[in-house]
């Protein structure tokens, strides 16, 4: 066994191992997810590359529209070539993060500085909140390995340390660990995170049932931001499918800001599944994206679309889906997909797990280094694909 | 299937429940088919007097060897432990909770995954698998009636009786 860096999800597990003999893949620690992803890697294909690099530089080079889309499978180094490569062919760069709901998730928790770093919640977390978020489903290893199970420098009894709290819409497996378990009505959220801000700031008084919870369960859920010497409030992809996620980001912002207005420390970390969604996140707040909407992509604005390590056919709306597919698409990444099938040309590489090289970015903006380890093969990388690609079209287009 | 009896542990096969039992398929049983009955009586979930035919002369031998194995499941002193690979995610929340692991491994206490062969729990291949049963808490020395695992299995993978 050889340790591994796993990209199955965003939470980039750095603490797994893994051998291939044969057809046979075993591995410790990886999650169902993460094996699964390992397997299906292990068994990817990867042949010549030349003539698929000439044909996809042609493309390229002759577009005079080009959107570069993808990255959130990437590699920050991978996204640092494709934004080289987008100003070389002056095309322009984008990503989901940009768009719909991720736009969302992605808005201004991190520039507002709420978040923290996933082994200082280990350390201090003492009332964990999942809002519409069930890492059971998702991010399976995210409970065990930083907010809820683990001991920590001020958490010595591990979750006997902590209150769990989980909001939701249903009950969720997740609510099983949980202390407080609060299921809402779809769409009430930013009502509730407004009865809670009232109530810590004394400006309210809750004795009857609100949105269908018991008053007595919502004071003793209040009571936990209030006895808790540090909140940590993990929001996942529940918000935004409840319609108004604006709301409901600024009504956690606002609950942030009031427990710290307390002399309380209190932090806001999103639940994104997508391995690198943060590396991409950072080039956009570093100015490196262009904004983009839906309605950009399905208006036939581009000619030809460079899509980098995500099946974005798969992906994205029907009708946004519907529009690219009729756009002339050049592919590159892993083997598999709508959209591998769907390119024009696609040019193979190695998904990051094999690779071993590279970094991506955690949920809380710590990069993880990627180790390679015996089925890592050379030059077989999406950063050495981007690199000929641009030395191919900086022939073609001087 | 593993269960304690006595001073030490036994495991009870599907298959030798199987063959005790009349094997006609009656489906006058919930489990409807005889295999399926003898599985469930290995879980613990079902008891041989769940038989009708076996109530019937003919099968007093067979229905005193069946309660004789599973007796141990019905005292006070037995204990096992389910985990239905089917329902397991590797979440790792068993392997952090569990206070052998701890001490086996002390950095699964802060969330690491386990890597040696002397936990009582270790995520092979994305499910968990018992590896050190007879360590578990709940066996002799200790005897303790510790639940952690089970309490904190998100998906109700681990059972404890």
């Amino acid at each position: 066994m050889e340790d591994i860096v796993c990209n199955g999800c965003s939470l980039l597990c750095d603490d797994v191992s893994a051998e291939v003999s044969g057809k046979t893949v075993n591995s410790l620690g990886l999650c169902k997810l993460g094996h699964a992803h390992l397997e299906a890697a292990v068994k990817h294909k990867i042949g010549s590359k030349d003539k698929d690099l000439e044909k996809a530089a042609e493309i390229l080079a002759s577009s005079e529209r080009l959107l570069l889309y993808g990255w959130a499978h990437a590699t920050n180094e991978a996204i640092e070539e494709g934004l080289k490569l987008a100003s070389t062919l002056k095309g322009h760069f984008a990503s989901s993060v940009q768009m719909g709901s991720m736009k969302a998730m992605s808005h201004s928790i991190h520039s507002k500085g709420l978040d923290i770093d996933l082994d200082y919640v280990r350390n201090n977390g003492e009332f964990i909140i999942y809002w519409g978020a069930d890492p059971s489903e998702s991010l399976h290893r995210h409970p065990s390995r930083f907010a809820v199970l683990p001991r920590g420098e001020k958490i010595p009894e591990g979750i006997e340390s902590r209150t769990i709290g989980v909001v939701d819409v249903r009950p969720t497996e997740t609510m099983k660990m949980a202390n407080h378990r609060l299921i809402l009505p779809a769409g009430s959220d930013a009502k509730l995170l407004d009865l809670i801000n009232s109530e810590i700031e004394g400006k309210s008084s809750i004795k009857e049932k609100v949105l269908g919870i018991p008053g007595s369960e919502l004071v003793g859920f209040v009571r936990g931001f209030q006895k808790s010497d540090c909140t940590v409030i993990f929001y996942g992809s529940g918000i935004i499918n409840s319609g108004n996620q604006e709301a409901i980001l600024s009504g956690i912002e606002n609950l942030v800001e009031v427990l710290r207005s307390t002399g309380k420390e209190a932090y806001a970390l999103p639940m994104f599944v997508q391995p690198n969604t943060m590396g991409v996140i950072n080039a956009s707040t570093k100015g490196k994206h262009q904004a983009t909407s839906f309605e950009r992509l399905t208006s036939g604005e581009f000619d030809t679309i460079l899509v980098v390590s995500d099946d974005a056919l798969a992906n994205l709306p029907g009708p946004v889906a519907k529009a690219l597919a009729k756009t002339q698409i050049v592919y590159v990444g892993p083997p598999g997909g709508l959209t591998d099938k769907r390119a024009v040309v696609s040019i193979h590489t190695m998904d990051t797990i094999i690779a071993g090289t590279g970094t991506m970015t955690r949920v809380d903006m710590k990069d993880i280094q990627f180790k390679k380890w015996a089925a890592t093969k050379d030059n077989d990388t999406i950063v050495d694909v981007l690199q000929k690609l641009k030395e191919h079209v900086s022939k073609k287009k001087p | 299937m593993f269960i304690y009896y006595g001073d030490k542990t036994v495991k009870l096969n599907p298959m030798e429940l199987y063959n005790l039992l009349p094997k006609t398929n009656c489906r006058l049983c919930e489990p409807k088919t005889c295999m399926a009955f003898a599985t469930k009586l290995t879980l613990g979930d079902i008891s041989p007097e769940d038989c009708p035919p076996l109530l019937e002369a003919g099968f007093e031998k067979n229905l005193q060897k069946l309660r004789e194995m599973v007796a141990p499941m019905l005292s006070a002193e037995a204990t096992g432990i389910k985990l239905d690979e089917t329902k397991c995610t590797g979440c790792n929340n068993c392997v952090v909770v569990c206070p052998v692991d701890v001490a086996a491994e002390p950095s699964t206490s802060e969330g690491k995954a386990a890597m040696s062969k002397d936990t009582v729990f270790r995520v092979e291949n994305g499910i968990s698998k018992i590896i050190n049963l007879e360590k578990c808490r709940r066996f002799p020395p200790d005897r303790l009636n510790c639940r952690v695992c089970e309490q904190y299995c998100c998906t109700d993978a681990i059972e404890i009786w």
